[in-house]
């Protein structure tokens, strides 16, 4: 007679593998989507590292409070200590004017005072502005310098530009990603090139719109809503330039033409804005207190706007260079090394391109390429000569 | 009325318990997506839990193997021949 074969059981596995098979599961499940949005985007035109890009995309879905994080972290853990060697010399900025090219000076041009050094003695040229252009006349358009910024930190190097506001004219240039899509008369992203014979410097934006929680108006028109209180680049109609802190509620004035909104105003009215040391008003962007590349916009007394950055600065302190720079009302821009750069133009046609500090991240010719974000130009007004 | 079968084989007995615990997994993916501040977020927490349960079974089959070794050692290396074993 046949023996029976044994009856195959099946024997359940035990339970906590299952909860580990299940979790894999959804996992995997969830990185299907994630994985086509993310290989969708960082196929799109790039000018960053794959590195910064997908910190980017992991900012815009919903990553940015995780990713500020991590960077606090990051950035508290390689905070730099105080005090060092002193410096013997600071960096090259700008060129030797060269007397009596350019326009004719019939009165005497307007120049910005010396910035008066913090860290006595003074090295050579410290806060002694230069043209950033070769025959630049005697009424350059942008003069560039550098301070030391912190007699804590004596190896803290500042660049500071001034730009005649009556010589040139602001432009904002919106960027491949940033303001995002959609954007009508999004432009090239990059210095356009029939006005490149008159570009003489080019600089970053604020931050991008997602994380800034704040306004854009361009060309006239709300791309987001604008936010009352809100430090603010305004160009109006006319062609005049201010920084303001926005209190015409969320719509366009129909006097504006562009309005980039970021954060509060770090000075105002010559005043340091005394909430500088609070964290939530700064919103969810890194620390302000971690010491980052920073960089921010302001404007002196007679309408012309000074530009800082500087690595390793807080918000206050970069308020303070802003400050002692001779800005009465300033915000602050973009941060980190991936997004700060002034760029100069030494010659017409955006020949000779160089960065205010030569430790600037990006290449000189950054916005000469399409760029991921929106940046500011700055032009000679028609009829102005180099 | 209709009934499921009482006697299944072991394959699919395993089959459906897979299919089980793949529709669980699809209703937590989904309530993850519901939760979260956008994909971003949810990608790169599954990323890192893929990461920890390849790791964590990658340990564990690791474990096992060098348990397995050491008990045949210590009854004497004596290991019983595989199907797939030629004889010598």
């Amino acid at each position: 007679m046949p023996q029976a074969r044994p009856e195959r059981r099946y024997v359940p596995i035990p339970l906590w593998r299952r909860a580990r098979r299940i979790l894999l599961l959804a996992a995997v499940a969830c990185l299907i989507p994630t994985g086509i949005s993310y290989v969708s985007a960082m196929t799109e035109k790039h000018n960053v590292g794959l590195g910064v890009s997908s910190v980017e995309w992991l900012r815009q879905h919903g990553g940015n409070a995780l990713v500020s994080q991590i960077e606090n972290w990051y950035y508290t853990l390689n905070a730099p200590e105080k005090g060092g060697p002193p410096l013997r010399s600071l960096p090259q900025v700008g060129l030797t004017s060269a007397p009596g090219s350019g326009e004719s000076a019939s009165k005497p041009a307007y120049r910005p005072p010396r910035v008066t050094p913090i860290i006595h003695p003074a090295l050579p040229g410290e806060g002694v502005w230069k043209p950033a252009a070769k025959g630049a006349g005697p009424q350059p358009p942008v003069l560039l310098t550098t301070f030391r910024s912190d007699p804590e930190y004596p190896q803290f190097v500042a660049g500071v530009a001034w730009i005649d506001s009556t010589r040139t004219h602001l432009s904002y240039v919106p960027g491949l990603a940033e303001p995002p899509p959609p954007l009508s008369h999004r432009g090239p992203s990059e210095v356009p090139g029939p006005l490149r014979k008159r570009v003489v410097a080019t600089f970053n934006g604020g931050f991008p719109l997602e994380t800034s929680n704040a306004g854009l108006i361009y060309r006239g028109r709300v791309k987001e809503a604008m936010v009352n209180g809100i430090g603010t680049v305004v160009e109006y109609r006319d062609g005049r330039v201010d920084i303001v802190r926005w209190h015409r509620g969320p719509q366009a004035p129909p006097n504006v033409w562009f309005a980039k909104q970021n954060l509060p105003p770090i000075i105002y009215e010559d005043r340091l804005n005394p909430n500088l040391s609070d964290g939530p008003e700064w919103g969810e962007t890194v620390n302000n207190a971690v010491r980052v590349w920073r960089s921010g916009l302001g404007i002196d007394r007679r309408g012309n706007l000074i530009y800082a950055a500087a690595n390793n600065q807080t918000v206050e302190s970069l308020a303070k260079i802003m400050q002692r720079a001779g800005a009465v009302r300033a915000l602050e821009l973009d941060i980190n090394e991936d997004w700060t750069s002034f760029i100069s133009y030494r010659r017409p046609g955006a020949v000779s391109p160089g960065n205010l500090l030569p430790e600037m991240f990006r290449p000189a010719e950054r916005y000469l390429t399409p760029d991921e974000r929106d940046f500011f130009a700055v032009y000679l007004r028609a009829g102005k000569r180099w | 009325m209709v009934s499921l079968p009482r006697d299944i084989s072991p394959g699919t007995a395993a089959r459906r318990s897979l299919l089980a615990d793949l529709l669980i997994a699809i209703a937590l993916a989904l309530l993850a997506f519901q939760l979260a501040a956008g994909i971003g977020v949810v990608g790169f927490l599954a990323l890192l839990t893929i990461l920890a349960l390849v790791l964590w079974i990658v340990v564990e089959a690791a474990t096992r193997k060098g348990f397995q070794s050491r008990r045949a050692r210590r009854t004497g290396g004596q290991k019983r021949p595989s199907a797939s074993s030629s004889p010598s």
